[in-house]
């Protein structure tokens, strides 16, 4: 398991490296199919099938073949991709370092405290999940509902076609 | 040894898998020329004659075989597969030309992984379930990420093949996924919320009296629904707009030859033993012979006897999806996408808040 572990970590970190240093866009989105099938297959490690299965139908399923999908109409042709600036990688470097360092200290304070012995076994099933979303959190639940359905239909309306435009 | 058990599950499922597809292609084959009152393949290995008397009764079967085609669908065919050209379009990469392929076969027999195929029997004091991935909480959901996985193949290949028809078809056939999804999704909803839970082989046990078709009205619906988009899903008439000829030459299939074409259609073919799997299992009675005869779980001859009636009722809904392949002509494209979206979505909604209410009250 240990040896299953390190692959998918592994696996997780090179293709996260592989999406913001590839040049053509196309390639980077299937490398976040990658990493989000693997970080899938670490969940599914720790016990958490429904995280597990969620992350695949939602992130993999369909927000990355939307950006897929977005990509191909966009740019239907095979093209060259002009050099990145320079100054672009040294401002994200210094800015994840900042990062790292505003990080540093509340992950060495939560850390210690996540093992695996002390990792609640069923927080990831689906009799856990489903009872925590319609007891403890139902009203944050239907609040995040509305939100989505809001978005819908903002959607649609910007879709509309209009009287007097055409198509 | 629980490990051999366990290959030996992973190998069945698989075998299952390619078992299945390659039937449904000589189905097909066949199959469709009955429908159209041709004679359809017979002449591969139908004359084959020898001299030597022990090889006699080999040489009857493969004439056998022959002489209904097996040989040349898929002998024959795969063999001229192999050896045919492997054109790669110019410009694009063979690395993604290469992987389009993989990424639509191995989610659909990914999904074979989770499908209990017997009831549970003790063996020389092991405890086995034929079902490999056994473990698993959620059996359902697993189906339902797999197919979305398998719209990547599909979408790489037509972007692979640098050329317009191939990015329609693949535009066609990735928005035809993503609507049959959601009515799919909502029917297996219904199916969850009915059975009460998400395993697979809880639920095929569930139906030693009834089957599910028969447990509400509700169910007999979200059947209908689950096998109207799970056709869909396979991408063939009434449902091949990502591939029809008339329109696009082959969809995004256009730039594929060989075994990479292959590979495509064994999917298409998995898929469509996959709906039928998943059919049987859910709504069938799954290996229950027949309403209120159920199989007991225990012994090795039940759970051999399972698999044949699972197998059986699998071969009836592959067939059945096969004809309705070859009877029905194509839909018109606002045709498909309002079958989904202005019907079988609504439909499924309501079907799934009745199926709610219907528990409640019970």
């Amino acid at each position: 398991m240990t040896a299953l572990f390190w692959l998918l970590a592994f696996i997780v970190l090179s293709s996260g490296v592989a999406v913001v240093s590839l040049r053509s866009p196309l390639n980077s989105a299937l490398a976040l199919a990658l990493n989000l099938l693997a970080v899938a297959g670490l969940f599914a490690m720790l016990q958490a099938h429904f995280l597990a299965l969620a992350q695949v139908i939602v992130y993999a399923g369909a927000i990355v073949v939307l950006v897929l999908i977005a990509l191909l109409l966009l740019s239907s042709k095979i093209e060259q991709h002009k050099r990145r600036e320079d100054y672009l990688a040294v401002a994200a470097i210094v800015l994840g370092s900042l990062f790292l360092v505003v990080l540093f200290p509340l992950l060495q304070g939560a850390l210690p405290q996540i093992s695996a012995n002390n990792v609640q076994v069923t927080a990831g099933t689906v009799a856990e999940i489903g009872r925590l979303l319609f007891t403890d959190y139902v009203f944050l639940f239907q609040l995040a509902g509305l939100l989505i359905l809001t978005a819908l239909c903002g959607a649609v309306m910007l879709a509309r076609s209009r009287p007097g435009q055409g198509g | 040894m629980n490990f051999i058990i366990l290959v030996l599950e992973v190998l069945l499922a698989f075998g299952l898998a390619l078992g299945l597809a390659s039937f449904c292609t000589w189905v097909e084959r066949k199959g469709s020329a009955l429908i159209q009152n041709r004679i359809g393949a017979n002449r591969a290995g139908a004359f084959a004659e020898t001299n030597v008397l022990l090889l006699k009764p080999f040489y009857f079967g493969w004439r056998l075989l022959g002489r209904l085609g097996v040989i040349n669908t898929l002998l024959c065919d795969g063999l001229k597969a192999l050896f045919k050209e492997d054109f790669v379009p110019q410009g694009a990469s063979s690395f993604l030309h290469a992987l389009a392929p993989f990424l639509a076969v191995v989610p659909v027999f990914m999904a074979f992984a989770v499908l209990p195929l017997a009831p549970e029997f003790n063996l020389f004091g092991y405890h086995i379930r034929p079902q490999a991935a056994s473990f698993y909480d959620g059996g359902v959901l697993f189906l339902l990420a797999m197919g979305a996985l398998s719209v990547y193949g599909v979408l790489l290949a037509g972007w692979v093949g640098n050329n317009k028809f191939s990015l329609l078809g693949a535009l066609r056939a990735a928005a035809q996924m993503f609507s049959y999804e959601l009515p799919m999704g909502v029917a297996l909803g219904t199916v969850i919320l009915v059975y009460g839970t998400t395993d697979l082989y809880q639920m095929v046990e569930s139906q030693s009296g009834l089957w599910g078709i028969m447990k509400s009205p509700m169910m007999f619906v979200a059947g209908l629904i689950f096998f109207v988009s799970g056709m869909a899903q396979t991408k063939r008439v009434p449902f091949d707009l990502p591939e029809s000829e008339a329109e696009i030459v082959a969809g995004y299939l256009t730039e594929y030859s060989g075994m990479k074409f292959l590979l495509f259609w064994l999917a298409e073919f998995a898929e469509i033993a996959l709906v039928s799997l998943v059919m049987v299992l859910v709504f069938f009675g799954g290996w229950h012979p027949f309403p209120f005869v159920s199989l007991p779980s225990g012994s090795w001859q039940a759970a051999l006897a399972g698999h044949f009636i699972l197998l059986s009722k699998v071969v009836f809904f592959c067939v059945l999806q096969i004809t309705i392949r070859w009877t029905l002509p194509r839909f018109r494209y606002d045709q498909l996408m309002n079958l989904s979206w202005k019907g079988l979505l609504e439909v499924g909604f309501v079907n799934l808040i009745s199926a709610a209410a219907w528990k409640l009250a019970a």
